[in-house]
């Protein structure tokens, strides 16, 4: 097998894998990107919304870092640790600004200065913004800088599995897509920046990539995940396709009604309306829909009419433009359909506060794939494009410390390792007959959906056990018809199956465990918040077939526990 | 918003591998009035012929992954429902191409590095003055500004434009509609220190650029690519070391302008000359005197009778 070297690794080309490459080739050393797709067309670029911020001198005279903290704490159902979320608030501004430097063309305000908008679970409106599409002009930003910087990139390269040595990171066996060539990269540091895992669900707003490939090669390398049974919903994904509606329809002044035409958030959230957390509202949706007052076909509406047609355009033209096109709804004149669909995901590879995981020395990870945690049991709005820039960043510059403190070659007799990655992921599709991904892929994507999504409970979750179970006995038996040696997308598509159904049994089985709710975790046979014996949190291995929990306290620096009402 | 009803396509897919060639697959599939391209082409994949190969990501059109040409027409898959397709032709079969000019990989993916290489030639990227990425000084960016710049810089890199672009293919010069995008993004905002370099690398080509509005036509997201090349072209005139591209062209539209606001019309032979020269002119009057159109070049009319209002309309005088 062909071996190339480099003082760091990064996997993934969105926001947080780009701005971690960028802090490790800015002190000099040899970094290379891989991605399975071309940096753009990461999932950053579908982030809509905005960056929340705190800048001082261009926000609420009344925020400040501290409110910032305590709604994302607050938001994050007090999961959240503390001293990561006050990092996190404290970093906003300096971020968002240099991004401006290096040329994102953020709204602005009359004078010049960037503008700002309310999103949900926000004490004041701190959300900065590009039109609606504000993660993709921070990611062509941030790709177009981090290009121009002595960075390896390897575009359509899959990854497969990490090669370690006694519990340290040796290198990473990646693939070429269009030859199918495996290669060793040979490195000391990994940081994974593989973003989401959205297509594990039925219905989900992420892109088609979101196979959740970071953390099955975590686990199959033995670091735990963080917080697995913590899943977010979107409440307005668009009707049918689930294309997500941003929350900055809401907060620019967007109302959901059912059918009655009833603006239903009084009920559910009296103060926040239409602007409370992600969580609370998507389960008020479903609520709506489940006791009949949803549209014929189980979506409610999301009226923007009365905004007015010049405010939508500027603010909310892709939001208009999807109604448009995958809906053929015109959003100035009538409702846009929607209804909850998978969105984030909290949970992640466990790392501490500088990006590094405990497990494996040499690996890291930053942004959706990473649990820091700073999103606790939801996210708010806006935190994710600010967590990839600003946990990029920390991790980008821990991997340069850790570098610097590590100097020399990692030795081990890595060869008989790589080939052995490479044999495992011919292996489970070699087979000349038996099933092939999509039959398993579809029922898994509906076993979570089904038992594992935004009401759960102890008989549903059980079922997702046995099925999830079932489907990984049958990958053993897959098989790939496509013989071709050229960009063979149905052996990576079986690839990334593998890593979907890693995940799935992990999110279920801490699904099960955890009989409270909280946040997005809600069970229906323990509705209550059990902050005696559930303010901690869940850390998984997967052994084999076996998953194994156990618990790490949440950090707790100012804000105790309170009731979460809005 | 009605209920939707499921209707049988055919998707005829144009198929290629390195070993095999070209050959064509047909996919019968139900889809709704709400059904996607890239979602048709997801189900195939996992319901019917997995090997079936394109590339697709965000399925909202941001990302620019899924380019293909759909009856013809360069588009994104994702950004257009099958039954809209199927009702415009007229017709439930439907043919699904890799896009024109990019040379194929494998089914519906193509080849990507000499688009990419044109892209970086233009030097995608901000060069700030140096105290403000220090963080010394702040450059304030009018939010008119903002929204001329935005309007290009939402340039997804899809590739549709280029496929579109019958410049492209025959002029190496030519940089193609989408890295003229991106490279007046950077030219035309107040915070880049580099204009000298940035109109060196654009100017000429953007002459070369011959006006058939593809670009403008296929672009999803209403970039206007030609648009950036008339506004590069505008910078011309401050430019000191002009090709003889951009000379030419400079003088054909002082030309046009002139015979425009002079009598109303273009006039064709004055026009020529006028861009050319007298030595280029005659050798060409050759050229067209054998090819027998010789008669076009001598046309002669009369000004037009209100030519005030014409001047008013060119904001001159």
């Amino acid at each position: 097998m062909e071996k190339i070297e480099y003082d760091a690794v990064v996997i993934g080309g969105g926001l947080a894998g780009l701005m971690s490459a960028h802090e490790i080739a800015s002190a000099g050393f040899k970094v290379a990107v891989i991605s399975k797709v071309f940096p753009t067309r990461s999932h950053s670029a579908a982030a809509e919304g905005g960056i929340a911020a705190y800048i001082p001198g261009n926000s609420d005279p009344n925020d400040n870092p501290d409110y910032m903290t305590y709604d994302t704490v607050k938001g994050g159902d007090y999961l959240v640790d503390q001293d990561a979320a006050e990092l996190l608030s404290n970093k906003s501004g300096e971020i968002v600004m240099l991004l401006e430097r290096w040329g994102a063309l953020f709204n602005r305000q009359p004078d010049g200065r960037v503008a700002v908008r309310y999103f949900g679970g926000q004490t004041y409106p701190r959300t900065r913004f590009v039109g609606d599409k504000t993660g993709m002009a921070l990611l062509h930003t941030l790709f177009e800088r981090t290009s121009g910087l002595n960075v390896d990139f390897y575009n359509e390269w899959f990854s497969l599995d990490l090669v370690t040595d006694d519990k340290k990171v040796v290198g990473i066996v990646a693939m070429q897509m269009k030859t199918l060539t495996p290669f060793f990269f040979k490195t000391k540091a990994v940081v994974l920046a593989t973003g989401g895992m959205g297509m594990l669900y039925r219905h989900t707003t992420n892109s088609y990539i979101n196979t959740g490939d970071g953390f099955g090669i975590a686990l199959r390398a033995g670091a735990a995940l963080k917080d697995p049974e913590f899943v977010q919903f979107h409440p307005t994904a668009l009707y049918p396709s689930d294309v997500l509606i941003s929350e900055a329809a809401r907060g620019e002044g967007g109302i959901l009604k059912n059918v009655k035409g009833e603006r239903f958030m009084t009920k559910y959230a009296p103060k926040k309306l239409d602007l409370a957390p992600r969580d609370i509202v998507s389960r008020a949706i479903i609520t709506e829909i489940r006791e009949g007052r949803g549209f014929p076909g189980g979506y409610v509406g999301l009226d923007l009419t009365h905004l007015g047609e010049e405010y939508i355009k500027e603010r909310l033209a892709l939001a208009v433009e999807a109604a448009k096109s995958f809906a053929g709804v015109d959003a100035f004149t009538e409702p846009i359909p929607v209804r909850p669909a998978q969105h984030y995901y909290m949970g992640g590879i466990d790392v501490d506060i500088d990006g590094r995981n405990p497990d494996i020395v040499g690996l890291f990870s930053a942004g959706e794939a990473a649990c820091v945690s700073v999103h606790g049991a939801n996210r708010l709005g806006s935190n994710s494009l600010l967590d990839t820039l600003v946990f990029g960043q920390v991790t980008g510059r821990t991997v340069v410390q850790f570098l610097k403190s590590n100097p020399g070659n990692p030795t081990s007799n890595y060869e008989k390792e790589a080939e052995k990655v490479v044999d495992d992921a011919y292996k489970f599709v070699k087979s000349e007959s038996g099933v092939h991904f999509g039959q398993i892929l579809e029922k898994l994507r509906d076993t979570m959906w089904d038992y594992v999504g935004i009401y759960r409970d102890e008989g549903g979750l059980l079922n997702a056990m046995c099925e999830i179970n079932k489907l990984r006995g049958m990958i053993s038996n897959m098989y790939v018809i496509d013989k071709s040696k050229v960009y063979n997308t149905e052996f990576f598509n079986a690839l990334e199956l593998r890593n979907m159904l890693d995940l799935a049994v992990v999110i279920a089985k801490s699904a099960l465990e955890r009989k409270e709710s909280r946040g997005a975790h809600f069970r229906t046979d323990y509705p209550d918040r059990d902050d005696n014996n559930w303010l901690k949190h869940t850390i998984a291995y997967l052994r084999g077939n076996t998953v194994e929990v156990t618990f790490k306290p949440v950090k707790i620096t100012r804000w105790k526990p309170e009731p979460r009402v809005y | 918003m009605a209920q939707s009803q499921e209707e049988e396509v055919i998707l005829k897919v144009k198929r290629f591998n390195p070993e095999r060639g070209f050959w064509w697959a047909e996919y019968k599939l139900k889809v709704d009035k709400f059904t996607q391209f890239t979602e048709a082409l997801r189900r195939i994949k996992s319901e019917q012929d997995p090997t079936l190969s394109y590339r697709a990501s965000c399925h909202m059109a941001v990302c620019g992954s899924c380019g293909m040409k759909i009856n013809g027409e360069p588009r994104l898959a994702c950004k257009t429902l099958v039954l809209d397709v199927a009702k415009k032709y007229n017709n439930n079969v439907i043919i699904i191409e890799p896009m024109d000019y990019f040379k194929p990989i494998k089914d519906l993916i193509v080849d990507w590095d000499e688009f990419y290489e044109r892209m970086f030639k233009v030097k995608p990227r901000l060069y700030q003055a140096k105290e403000v990425l220090e963080g010394k000084a702040e450059h304030r960016l009018k939010p008119e500004d903002q929204r001329e710049l935005w309007k290009f810089a939402q340039c997804i890199w899809c590739g549709l434009c280029v496929s579109a672009c019958p410049a492209v293919v025959i002029d190496q010069q030519f940089l193609g509609p989408a890295a003229h995008a991106k490279g007046y993004r950077f030219l035309a905002d107040p915070r880049d220190t580099i204009t000298e370099e940035r109109m060196k690398i654009l100017i000429d080509s953007s002459w070369r650029c011959t006006y058939c509005y593809q670009c403008f036509n296929v672009c999803p997201r209403d970039i206007e690519p030609v648009t950036a090349i008339k506004k590069t072209r505008s910078f011309t005139k401050l430019y000191k070391d002009k090709s003889e591209v951009a000379e030419i062209g400079e003088r054909h539209i002082e030309a046009i302008h002139e015979s425009i606001s002079k009598t109303g019309k273009l006039q064709e032979a004055e026009v020529y000359v006028k861009a050319y020269g007298v030595l280029q002119s005659l050798i060409d009057l050759v050229y067209m005197s054998g090819a027998g159109k010789l008669k076009y070049m001598l046309v002669q009319s009369k000004p037009v009778q209100n030519i005030k209002e014409i001047k008013k309309i060119l904001g001159g005088e």
